[in-house]
């Protein structure tokens, strides 16, 4: 009982800054229809970001979060006004093809930056542990999920209180409609995809404490947030919230329960049962362009 | 509009991806030059993802090799030349590397790559070709079951061997010290399972019970649920198969869930030296983790001490790293081998002459069964205090004692 227990709590944990990953991915998608394989690409970008200002600067990667949300907001910007842009509207597989490219260009780039042999920032917190009873919970894990629960709270406000969050939501919603009303989409659009990126900049900062990371760690990544997404419903933050939660916690328990080969199954047996079952995810609604002809 | 959109999107796709190819085309190509009679040799490394640490290190060797080989005026008279290939710890891609580097660079003698994962494909290219093949890195028993002839493993032992030594030290301890349980998560390589398989065998027999035992892929980063297992299991002694990464992330996972095995064992993380320190914190919480290891900076053997020194001067550090001398070991038993034929043309005299002699390296004294596996054991390694120490066999010691792990000797 204690190790399901214990299981639960680190995959609960863990599962807290997949939904931050996962959070600018749903985003992005619910606003431009645009599914980003190159978002784990920017969240190792994040990462390495971090680790620079940590071994250059001796930054620690908690107060390295705003100044690297800000980076990120900034280059997911350039990359939208860059390249993202011309897609938009278009057919989603093109939209695929350009992600993946940048992916593929982000990844040559920090191969050439930074190396391709494993980064992790060691901070102080990173091997230490609260203990409760016969359960522990990992430090380094529960500052992320706090970072996790604060900016996925920043976000709900910014769209539900603000001029522009609103917006976002009319553009996602009904672009023609937030078109009639005055809503330029366009500018929409980029602000979405830049803060899609710029929540990057905290969970960059977390994975590069809690994961060894390369350039090519992006693979793994984007394989999970894709789970995570569908499984939650695509374009739905709180389904990514509740999708992140159920692989962190799937993977363990797989881990624990199963073996340690299956974990990497997880992910995609989950987008499997998922589009068996219920395509459009836990909190995601059928669209008109759902139905089959 | 829709046309012209599809037609930028379509372009920015080539662009993007152009770009890509570009900058993986610069990342990639290692391909040295050198003079035009030199004796060329070609190896393919890992010089990017996953076993790229042991990669670079290994080419680290294979360059201090080069350099003394040449300041002593060559092998037969020629200066050697070292081509390098990186395989980006692909298994096709180490193929495709072989294959050029026999067909196009037509280079006389070859090199291993680093791991057996990527020598299995790497030494089949060889055996095709007819050519000698000193592999540096290449301890899976798998490798030496498919009878080829010019496969050659320039350390002591194969991998199921590796821990025999570190085994039969447990299994010997008096009762009251001796654990009774052990666990033995390893990773999923044949450079690292067999390793546990024949510790497990050792220790199983001698009465320690099995409680948990598993195999995890490489892409493992989050130890937690292996480690909470561990626990479940009530484990009094952790034997981990491991490479770097994973080693690293096992005591971080360990030390969070509160896990102090007395007798803590990983296969080859440890050997990493400073990098290992770094990655799991300090020179305390390495203390006293034991590890196989093939080599040491103080040992006397043929060799070493220009090894060191040249190692030194090219590269920096205090120690060079166990990689590195494996590679220069690797380039001894070929120098060893070209020198005693007198010439590299006929490679099957070559193999011939491996067979038949030993060869003294910097990792000692080096044999070889009919199947190209050595004939030695493995060194344990323990850290003590920061350094990296030599505590098993006891003939080859650097340290008067074995400690438990972050606590007091044995």
């Amino acid at each position: 009982m204690n190790l399901l227990i214990q299981t639960l709590i680190s995959g609960a944990l863990i599962g807290a800054v997949y939904a931050l990953m996962a959070s600018g991915l749903t985003l992005i998608f619910g606003v431009m229809r645009v599914i980003n394989l190159a978002h784990g690409a920017f969240a190792i970008l994040a990462a390495f970001l971090t680790w620079t200002l940590w071994s250059q600067f001796g930054i620690d990667p908690i107060v390295a979060i705003p100044i690297v949300t800000l980076v990120m907001f900034g280059i997911g910007w350039l990359v939208y006004v860059g390249s993202v842009r011309y897609v938009r509207g278009a057919h989603v597989s093109m939209s695929v093809l350009v992600a993946f490219g940048i992916a593929l260009v982000l990844e040559g780039i920090m191969g050439f930056v930074w190396g391709n042999t494993a980064h992790v920032v060691s901070a102080p917190y990173q091997s230490e542990s609260i203990v409760l009873g016969p359960f522990y919970i990992r430090e380094d894990a529960l500052i992320a999920a706090g970072v996790a629960v604060l900016v996925l709270l920043a976000l709900q406000l910014v769209l539900h209180r603000t001029w522009k969050g609103r917006a976002i939501r009319a553009a996602s919603v009904n672009e023609s409609g937030a078109l009639l009303v005055g809503v330029s989409v366009n500018q929409v659009a980029a602000f979405a995809f830049a803060i899609g990126i710029g929540t990057l900049g905290a969970a960059g900062a977390m994975i590069s404490v809690i994961y060894p990371f390369v350039p090519g760690s992006h693979y793994q990544w984007i394989a999970r947030l894709l789970a995570i997404v569908v499984l939650g419903g695509l374009g739905s933050l709180s389904g990514a919230v509740i999708g992140a939660l159920v692989i962190g916690m799937g993977e363990l328990l797989a881990t624990a329960y199963i073996g340690a080969q299956w974990p990497i199954a997880v992910p995609f047996l989950v987008i499997f049962i998922v589009l068996l079952v219920r395509p459009q995810g836990i909190r995601g609604t059928r669209l008109r362009e759902d139905a089959v002809a | 509009m829709r046309s012209s959109v599809l037609f930028r999107g379509a372009a920015m796709v080539i662009a993007t991806a152009t770009a890509a190819l570009a900058l993986a085309g610069c990342s990639a190509d290692n391909t040295g030059g050198g003079a035009d009679d030199a004796l060329t040799i070609g190896a393919s490394l890992p010089l990017t993802g996953e076993f790229s640490q042991g990669g670079l290190d290994t080419q680290q060797g294979y360059e201090v090799w080069e350099a003394l080989t040449n300041e002593a005026g060559g092998l037969l008279g020629r200066d050697v030349e070292i081509i390098v290939r990186d395989d980006a710890t692909n298994q096709n891609t180490v193929v495709t590397n072989y294959n050029a580097l026999i067909d196009e660079d037509q280079v006389d003698l070859l090199l291993g790559t680093q791991s057996s994962l990527l020598n299995i494909p790497g030494s089949a290219v060889a055996e095709q070709a007819g050519m000698l093949y000193i592999c540096p890195s290449c301890g899976s028993p798998d490798m030496y079951n498919r009878g080829f002839e010019y496969i050659f493993f320039s350390q002591q032992a194969l991998a199921a061997a590796q821990a025999d030594v570190f085994a039969a030290w447990v299994a010997a301890l008096p009762e009251d010290q001796r654990p009774a349980t052990a666990a033995y998560p390893t990773l999923d390589d044949p450079f690292a399972r067999p390793v546990i398989e024949g510790a497990e065998k050792i220790l199983s027999a001698a009465g320690i019970e099995t409680v948990y035992q598993d195999v995890y892929p490489a892409t493992t980063k989050n130890f937690d649920a292996i480690v909470n297992a561990i626990v479940d299991s009530g484990a009094e002694m952790v034997v981990q198969g491991s490479q770097f990464e994973d080693g690293v992330n096992m005591v971080l996972s360990m030390d969070r869930a509160g896990l102090q095995p007395e007798i803590f064992y990983q296969s080859s993380s440890p050997s990493y030296g400073e990098q290992y320190i770094e990655g799991v914190g300090g020179a305390d919480a390495a203390e006293g983790v034991m590890f196989s290891v093939s080599y040491h900076v103080d040992a006397e053997t043929d060799g070493n001490e220009e090894f060191v020194a040249k190692y030194k001067e090219l590269f920096g550090g205090d120690v060079p790293p166990e990689d590195a001398a494996d590679g220069f070991a690797a380039g001894q038993v070929l120098a060893a081998a070209v020198e005693a034929v007198g010439s590299t043309d006929d490679q099957a005299a070559l193999a011939e002459w491996l067979h038949d002699n030993e060869v003294d390296t910097i990792l000692g004294p080096l044999s070889w069964n009919a199947d190209g596996s050595p004939t030695g054991a493995f060194l344990i390694g323990q850290w003590q205090g920061g350094e990296s120490e030599i505590v098993l066999p006891e003939d080859a010691a650097t340290s008067d004692s074995v400690l438990r792990w972050r606590g007091a000797a044995f």
